[in-house]
Parts: structure tokens; sequence; C-alpha cells
């Protein structure tokens, strides 16, 4: 196996997934960004935003934070640390992938 | 895939900027600024060292006051109108590590080779020169800077916009410094002599001053035409409030 191929086998599967790839890209320049902004930038049903939220809480990539605007409920999201260096490293392997495929 | 990623990461990043209010509120204060600096900007030459601080005095109050009144505007418009349309955003900090970077690149990028063409033009021409055409070269060289940092923060949030309010921004500095030209400079002598104030030097430093404020008045209504219509178009697209019942 080429080096290449070592870096496409060793993806970070959370982050492959494309929604949650977009879901991790979004929240990387921001502190935090809530349900709603999350909804309306990733073009997600609710139900699909909340489980690959969700997977990406379990992971350990996503901290969330339940709060209530006045009687209305909020809830906000932030990439942990750990998720920070997860997405770092994704695009890192990625960047390397094409490289050694042009070089 | 990496371009889909950076344009969502620029997306997140300008999203202070998505409902037109942030340029509105700057253009505002812009324009008190130009109002300030209308009024007060003539300099008298009896008292000018006694003026000049007064002045100074006035436009840092001016900044202060009027930076944190549109940051509490701001706060509330999005808090009532932008959150509940398309969502809350939290930027994030700026530590001191990346302002001191942000100050390094400026006076790379923009300081020095100002300075170095100022330093230049010394050589070439006389003080006196440089001073008497002030009125012309100060706001072409203004609207240059603001022009380079409006295109910049432009790219660096994927905002289009910004480079078309770049260009305006130039081209008014120009039209600005254009104007004073053809309306003739000071004839001040080669060596301008220290101590007392020349009138001829007073006639300048107030020409510029018009011309900085005539370039600041623009430039804010530029702004505001801009935020307004960025407003415009996000209250079309998103005319009613959301709520999250998940």
């Amino acid at each position: 196996m080429t080096g290449s191929l070592q870096n496409l086998s060793g993806l970070d599967r959370v982050i492959h997934e494309p929604a949650r790839l977009m879901l991790v890209a979004l929240l990387s320049s921001v502190k935090s960004a809530d349900f709603l902004f999350l909804l309306k930038e990733s073009d997600l049903t609710k139900g699909n935003l909340s489980v690959h939220l969700s997977r990406l809480e379990e992971a350990g990539y996503v901290q969330t934070e339940k709060t209530f605007r006045g009687k209305i409920p909020h809830t906000e999201y932030r990439l942990t640390p750990k998720g920070k260096s997860a997405f770092d490293g994704y695009r890192k392997s990625l960047g390397s992938i094409f490289n050694a495929k042009k070089a | 895939m990496d371009v889909q990623i950076d344009a969502a990461i620029k997306r997140a990043r300008g999203y202070w900027f998505v409902d037109g209010f942030t340029e509105m509120a700057a253009g505002g204060w812009f324009v008190l600024l130009a109002g300030i600096l209308l009024v007060s900007g003539n300099a008298p030459q009896a008292t000018f060292p006694t003026w000049f601080l007064s002045f100074a005095g006035e436009i840092a109050i001016a900044k202060f006051v009027g930076i944190l009144a549109v940051i509490l505007i701001l706060w509330w418009l999005k808090d009532n109108f932008t959150y509940p349309r398309t969502g809350l955003v939290r930027g994030n900090r700026v530590t001191a590590a990346q302002v001191l970077i942000m100050i390094r690149n400026a006076i790379l990028f923009l300081l020095l080779p100002i300075l170095g063409l100022l330093a230049a033009s010394l050589l070439i021409v006389s003080a006196g020169s440089v001073l008497s055409s002030m009125p012309a070269w100060f706001p072409v060289g203004v609207g240059f800077i603001w022009a380079v940092m409006c295109v910049l923060a432009g790219e660096w949030m994927g905002l289009r916009r910004f480079r078309l309010l770049g260009a305006m921004i130039l081209l008014t500095g120009m039209a600005v410094g254009i104007r004073q030209f053809a309306m003739g400079l000071p004839a001040l002598p080669a060596n301008v002599g220290t101590g007392t104030l020349q009138p001829l030097v007073l006639e300048s430093i107030n020409r510029t001053l018009t011309s900085l404020a005539l370039l600041v008045l623009v430039s804010g209504v530029i702004l505001m035409l801009s935020g307004l219509i960025t407003f415009l178009r996000y209250r079309k697209e998103n005319p009613t409030p959301y709520t999250e019942d998940v």
C-alpha cells in the first residue's frame, strides 16, 4: 500500500462524512453557534442535524450548551480542542493525499 | 471538497455582516465623524496648539463613545432581528498574540511602503512641496489603505461586495484628491520654517482636514447604502423569525 493510500484509510471517519465535515468546518472558525445557524447553513433537516451533532458529541468533538432565551429553548455548539485538532488533522491528511496524487 | 470547506469557514466568519446592520452602523458612525471634522476642523492660526489638543480630544471621545454606541445598537438589533431568523454565532476571542500579529502585518504591508514612499518623496522634493500637496495626496493615501483593508477583510470572510466597497472608497479618495489638486494647492516655500505657523501651512492643514472629512462622509454613505441593500435582501430571504423546537 502506498503512503497516500495509507493516509486515505487513516482518515477520521467521524469527520469524513460530508454533513459532519460541513458542521465541523462551520464551527471551526467561531467560538460557538446555535442549532438554528447550523440548520440554515447546512441545509439538513432538523432530525438529520440532531443525529450528526449527537455523533460529533459522542466522539468528543463538539460540546453542547442548552439554555433558554425567554421561553424558547436554545442550544449552542462549540468545537472542543479534540475536535479542532481532529479537523486540522483531517485537512492535513486530505491535503497530503491530493498532493501525493499530483506528484 | 477543500473549496467547500473553506467556503463554510468563511461563511461563519462573515456572519457578523450577514444582515447589513454592521455596515449601516459603521456608515452612520463615519457620517458623524465627518460632521465633527467639518464643523470643528478649522484650525485658527493664533491658538493652533490649544485648538489641536482640544480637536484631537473631541475626535478621540467621538471615536470611543461612537464605537461603544454602535456595538450596543448592533447587539440589540441582532438579538431582536437576526438571531431569531438565522441563528446566533459567537465569534472567536482575539488573543493578545493575534493582535500583535495583526499590528505587525499592518506595519509591514501598509505603513512601511507608505512611509517609504513619503521618505522617498521628501528626498526628491522639498518638505514644503509635500506639505502643500497634502490636501491632495492624503485622501488618496487614506482611501488606498481603507480600500486594501476592505478587500482583505472581504477575502477573509468570503464577502465579494467588500471588493466593490474597497474600489468605491479608493475612487472616492482619488476624486477628493483630484478635486483639491484642481482647486490649486497652497504654494509653500521649499524650507518650511519651524516655530511660527505660516498661514499657508495652516491653509494646507485645514484643506487636508476638509478632504479627510469628505472622504469619511462619502465612505460612510457608501457603507450605509451597502448595508441597506444587504439588509433588504436579508429581510426578503428571512421574512419571519424561526422557532427552535428540538
